[in-house]
């Protein structure tokens, strides 16, 4: 194609071709001028095109940084769930440690200790064991299900049970079974360093397969506060009975 | 979670342990509380308005099943969604509470994110008060 042709095509410089007809000079400056109008465009272009070769160059980088905030957002959300996991867990040993010390009835101590084992660990068949003092004996304070087992049904703990002594004698969590003992857990209830009795559990519900880490601290806890909470009750209440005694007495007194 | 906030829950539960655990973990939700069946349906004629109940099955007087009987025949709590709250976990206890109108069944020792996801969809079914 001629440069005629091309400007014959044009319909603004078809008008100019008829105004400046004849006249090389505006002719010249007509060409200039579209040549710079030329380059203008060009550069107009090439800009262009360098902006989008960088544009295409930052995609893999913002790909990147998207693929990371996404596993940013994956990482929180687990940790999230972590945390109210533990949270969940920090409120059932919140709540059990409140629950032993909001009485000091000893029946009610003994009541929350029984709540705890089922609802909170999911024991099916537990005893509670509790040191007498005066008598210097191990009495079992309450026995939850038919427990297989030879101690199951006595007033008394004399012994016997290799699993269940052991944790009595050193005060530390024993779990089981052994071949020697049914026992799937003996917590030690201790008081300042003295073991005053022992949780035993000897079976879970159904759906409970196992005890778990989770329920390890709950053992660790109940070990310690249920002890302190059965002592106090237990001392409180002793105390109670002496001053009704006492008040007793002095009524007597007064009226005699 | 906020799943819970702001929402009614009757808890039906002879455990005061278990009360206070409710207590604990649905802390935004108002929650009124009956130690039998027989104080639950006396606590809902007091509080139609209720946007769940959470139910136990073994209490004193009446159980949780036979509470769960009487409020689905009153067509006045009969869609009130019931979570069923139990150490009776085994299929036929989770078919019967089911069959007898729980929407949820829930065994104990359960997981407080577990208790708040089911309330927090048994609720969402609901318009917020």
């Amino acid at each position: 194609m001629k440069d005629g042709d091309a400007m014959a095509e044009d319909p603004r410089t078809c008008s100019r071709t008829a105004e400046d007809n004849g006249d090389p000079l505006v002719t010249l400056m007509r060409a200039r001028q579209l040549i710079h109008d030329a380059q203008s465009a060009i550069e107009e272009v090439s800009k262009s095109v360098v902006q989008q070769r960088s544009a295409s160059a930052e995609i893999p980088e913002r790909q990147l940084r998207l693929a990371k905030a996404e596993t940013e957002r994956e990482e929180l959300a687990t940790r999230l769930s972590e945390v109210e996991h533990q949270v969940g867990r920090l409120m059932t040993l919140y709540v059990a440690t409140y629950q032993l010390h909001a009485t000091l009835d000893p029946a009610d101590v003994q009541s929350t200790i029984v709540d705890i084992a089922v609802n909170l660990l999911g024991a099916e068949q537990f005893a509670l064991f509790l040191r007498d003092e005066d008598a210097n004996t191990l009495e079992i304070r309450l026995q939850e299900g038919p427990i297989d087992a030879p101690w199951s049904g006595a007033k008394t703990y004399a012994g016997g049970d290799l699993l269940i002594d052991a944790s009595l004698l050193d005060g530390m969590l024993r779990f089981g079974p052994t071949e020697n003992s049914p026992v799937l857990v003996s917590v030690p209830l201790r008081v300042q360093d003295v073991t005053v009795g022992a949780l035993v559990i000897t079976k879970l519900l159904e759906h409970k397969s196992k005890l778990d880490e989770e329920d390890r601290e709950l053992l660790d806890l109940l070990g310690a506060h249920a002890a302190s909470a059965l002592f106090a009750s237990r001392v409180y209440s002793r105390a109670a009975r002496k001053l009704r005694t006492l008040e007793g007495l002095i009524k007597l007194v007064r009226k005699s | 979670m906020n799943v819970v906030k702001t929402r009614k829950v009757l808890v039906v539960e002879d455990s005061r342990l278990i009360h206070k655990m409710y207590e604990v973990m649905l802390r935004p939700c108002m929650l009124i509380a009956a130690h039998d069946g027989r104080e639950g349906l006396a606590r809902l004629r007091e509080n139609p308005d209720v946007d769940v109940i959470i139910l136990d099955i073994n209490m004193p007087h009446m159980t949780g099943l036979e509470f769960l009987g009487q409020v689905k025949a009153n067509s006045e709590f009969a869609t009130i969604p019931v979570i069923i709250v139990s150490t009776e976990g085994k299929e036929e206890d989770v078919a019967r509470g089911l069959k007898a109108g729980a929407l949820a069944y829930l065994k104990k020792p359960f997981q407080r994110e577990d208790l708040l996801k089911i309330i927090g969809r048994l609720t969402s079914k609901q318009p917020s008060p």
